[in-house]
C-alpha cells in the first residue's frame, strides 16, 4: 500500500472514531463545574479543518528546514537580583502553601494548598510557560534552595565532587513524577485531595529533589529528573522568549523546540504527559463508565478494599490510556522507520519527540482551561483565608467564584483552537524535523506522512475525548 | 506557486468555507431544545421530555442514601429555571456545586429547589455528608 493512502486511510480512521455518550461532570481533584462536551456540529467542523489544514500543510509548507539552527535575538539583559528575589519568593510561596495544607482546614475548596498546586501550579504555570517562556525555573522552590546552599557552600569553601548522572536514567525520573502527579490528581481516592495529603507530598518531592541536586549537581538533576522542572521547561520551548545567563532572548515561536535534547525517556515524557490528560477526559465517557466496574469488582474479588480497588482500577485505566497514546506514536515511528535507511526506531522515536510537545498542551489546555479560569479565581479569596479559619488578610476572603466570566461557548472555541492549534504546530515541528533528517526530498515527504497519521490521531482522539457527538 | 500547493490551498479555502456555513446554519438551531429529564440506569437511559414552558420539579428519591433509579440527570437551558425536590430517607446536606446551594433535608423528609440556571456547564448534586451524587445538572448554553 502506498504511504499516502495508507496516511489517508489512517486519518480517516482516526477521525471515525465513533463518538459515544457525552461525558459527564469531572472533579479535576477540585470540586465546582465541570465542561459541557462540545456538541457534535462543533466536532464535525473541528475535525474536518484538521484533515484539510493537514492536508494543505503538507502541500505548501517550506522546502528546507527553518527551525533546526535557533535564531535568537537578544533584547535586553536582566539585572543580577532577579534570580534571587524569584527564589525567594518562590520558596516563601512553598512554605505559605505548605503551612496552609497542614494548618488550615481540611475542606479542600476553603483551603489555599490544594487550589495552588492543582490549579495554579499545574496549570496556571503551563500557560505562562508557553506565554513567557521559562518562568518556573526562576522560582523554582527546590531548585533556589539548592542554588543556596552551593553558594553559601562556596562561600566557605566546601567542594564535594558530584557523581555522574547515568546516562540511561534520561528523563525517565520526571516521567515518574509526571505518573505521580496525575494518578494524585486522577486516581487517589478520598477526593477531592486533602490539603494534608498535598502539603505532605510536596515536602517529600522537595526533599528528594535537594537529595538528587546534592548528589548529581544542580543543572544535571534539574534538566533531567525534576518532573515539574522539565514538564514546564518542555512547554517554555514552544514561546518566543528564551532566557539564557542573564540576557532575554527573543525567537520564532516554536524554535525553541527541536533543540530539545532526545535523553532517553523523551519519548515517554511526552506519551505519559498526553495520556495522563486523555485519562481525565476518558474517565468521564461510556467506555470507562463500563469497564470501571468490572475492574473493581476484579480487584475487590482479590482482596482489595473500597478504596484499594477504586485506585488500582483507576492505575490501570490511566495505564491503558498511556498505552493507547504509546502505542499510536510507535505505530508512527514503525511506519516511518520503512521509509528510507540509516534511522532505527529507537533514533527516531527520540529525534520526533519534540513534536508532540504542541499536542501535550494543547490537550492539556483544553482539558484544564476552564478549571484554571474558574478555579484559578478561587485563589482570590483563598489568600485572604488560606487557612479556611476566617481571617481576612487582604480584604477578598468574601469574594467568590464568578461562573458568568466565560460562557460556555467560549469554553468549547477554546478547547477546539487549542487542538487545532495544537496540531497545525505539531505538523510543522514534524515537518521540519523531517526535512533535516532525510536529505532526499521524496523519503522527507514520505516520512512526514506516518506523522501526519499520528497527530491527526492525536488530535481527533482529544476532541472525541470532550466531545457529545451523540446527542 | 506549484500546481500541488495551489490545490491544496483551494482545498482548504472550500473546506473552510463549507464548514463556516454549517457551523452557522446548526449553531442557530440549538437554541430551541426543551427541557428534558434523563434518568440514567445501567440498562440504558430513559428520555422524559416535557415540552410545556411550566417546568415541573424533577422529584429525587433517596432510600439508603443512594438514588433510586441511579444518578438522575437534569438538563435545562441557561436562563431556564431548575427545579428538583429531594426526598431523603437519611438527613444529610443537599450541595448543588457550582451554584454553591446547600440545603438541610431531614430523615424522612423533602427538600426542594428552585433557581435560574445562570451559570453553564456541569454540576454535580449530592449527599454532602456522605460524598454520594445523587443528580447531575447539565445547563446547556
Amino acid at each position: 500500500m502506498r504511504p499516502r493512502t495508507a496516511a489517508a486511510l489512517g486519518a480517516a480512521a482516526g477521525l471515525a472514531l465513533p463518538a459515544l455518550a457525552p461525558g459527564i461532570a469531572g472533579a479535576h481533584g477540585l470540586q465546582g463545574r465541570a465542561d459541557l462536551p462540545i456538541p457534535s456540529w462543533l466536532f464535525g467542523w473541528a475535525a474536518a479543518l484538521v484533515l484539510a489544514a493537514s492536508f494543505a500543510a503538507l502541500a505548501t509548507l517550506w522546502p528546507r528546514p527553518r527551525l533546526q539552527k535557533v535564531e535568537e535575538r537578544p533584547l535586553f539583559r536582566m539585572p543580577g537580583w532577579i534570580d534571587p528575589v524569584c527564589g525567594a519568593l518562590g520558596i516563601a510561596i512553598f512554605v505559605a502553601v505548605v503551612y496552609a495544607g497542614f494548618a488550615g482546614t481540611q475542606e479542600a475548596n476553603r483551603n489555599l494548598a490544594p487550589t495552588a498546586v492543582f490549579v495554579i501550579f499545574w496549570v496556571g504555570l503551563a500557560v505562562a510557560s508557553i506565554l513567557l517562556g521559562d518562568v518556573f525555573r526562576a522560582f523554582n522552590p527546590w531548585r533556589s534552595v539548592a542554588l543556596a546552599a552551593a553558594w553559601l557552600a562556596r562561600r566557605f569553601g566546601y567542594v564535594r565532587r558530584v557523581r555522574p548522572y547515568p546516562e540511561r536514567w534520561g528523563r525517565w525520573p520526571a516521567v515518574l513524577g509526571i505518573v505521580g502527579f496525575a494518578w494524585l490528581e486522577l486516581v487517589y481516592v478520598p477526593r477531592p485531595v486533602g490539603p494534608q495529603t498535598v502539603a505532605g507530598l510536596a515536602c517529600a518531592y522537595a526533599a528528594i529533589q535537594l537529595v538528587g541536586m546534592y548528589t548529581f549537581g544542580i543543572e544535571t538533576w534539574s534538566r533531567r529528573a525534576d518532573a515539574f522542572g522539565v514538564y514546564f521547561n518542555l512547554f517554555s520551548r514552544l514561546a518566543i522568549f528564551e532566557r539564557r545567563d542573564h540576557t532575554l532572548y527573543v525567537r520564532p515561536p516554536l524554535s525553541g523546540a527541536p533543540p530539545w535534547p532526545a535523553l532517553a525517556g523523551s519519548a515517554a515524557l511526552l506519551c505519559v504527559a498526553i495520556g495522563t490528560t486523555s485519562f481525565d477526559g476518558f474517565s468521564n465517557g461510556p467506555v470507562w463508565a463500563k469497564l470501571n466496574p468490572d475492574l473493581q469488582s476484579f480487584f475487590k474479588d482479590i482482596g482489595f478494599g473500597t478504596n484499594g480497588a477504586l485506585m488500582a482500577a483507576g492505575t490501570v485505566g490511566v495505564a491503558i490510556a498511556i498505552g493507547v497514546i504509546s502505542s499510536f506514536y510507535i505505530l508512527g515511528i514503525q511506519g516511518m522507520k520503512t521509509v528510507g535507511h540509516g534511522h532505527d526506531a529507537r533514533e527516531l522515536m527520540g529525534r520526533f519527540a519534540h513534536t508532540l510537545i504542541p499536542i501535550a498542551f494543547a490537550y492539556a489546555l483544553a482539558h484544564y482551561f476552564s478549571f484554571l479560569a474558574y478555579n484559578g479565581q478561587a485563589v482570590g479569596y483563598l489568600v485572604s483565608d488560606p487557612l479556611g479559619h476566617g481571617s481576612n488578610i487582604f480584604g477578598t476572603a468574601h469574594a467568590t467564584i464568578d461562573y458568568g466570566l466565560l460562557t460556555g461557548a467560549t469554553i468549547w472555541y477554546v478547547q477546539v483552537g487549542a487542538l487545532i492549534a495544537g496540531h497545525v504546530s505539531g505538523l510543522v515541528l514534524a515537518h521540519d524535523r523531517a526535512l533535516a533528517m532525510y536529505p532526499d526530498v521524496k523519503e522527507a515527504a514520505r516520512s512526514q506522512y506516518w506523522m501526519l497519521v499520528v497527530m491527526v490521531g492525536f488530535t481527533s482522539l482529544g476532541l472525541w475525548l470532550l466531545s457529545a457527538v451523540n446527542t | 506557486m506549484s500546481r500541488g500547493r495551489r490545490l491544496g490551498l483551494i482545498a482548504l479555502v472550500v473546506v473552510i468555507a463549507v464548514a463556516g456555513f454549517v457551523i452557522a446554519k446548526s449553531g442557530s438551531n440549538n437554541k430551541d431544545k426543551s427541557a428534558t429529564v434523563t434518568e440514567t440506569t445501567k440498562a440504558g437511559t430513559k428520555e422524559i421530555t416535557s415540552t410545556t414552558t411550566q417546568v415541573a420539579p424533577v422529584p429525587i428519591e433517596v432510600k439508603n442514601a443512594k438514588p433510586v433509579g441511579g444518578v438522575k440527570k437534569i438538563t435545562v437551558n441557561k436562563g431556564d429555571p431548575v427545579r428538583f425536590t429531594v426526598h431523603s430517607d437519611v438527613s444529610d446536606e443537599i450541595h448543588v456545586h457550582g451554584y454553591d446551594f446547600h440545603k438541610e433535608v431531614p430523615k424522612g423528609g423533602t427538600v426542594s429547589f428552585d433557581f435560574p440556571a445562570k451559570i453553564d456547564g456541569v454540576f454535580v448534586i449530592e449527599l454532602e455528608n456522605r460524598g454520594e451524587q445523587i443528580a447531575s445538572l447539565e445547563v446547556q448554553p
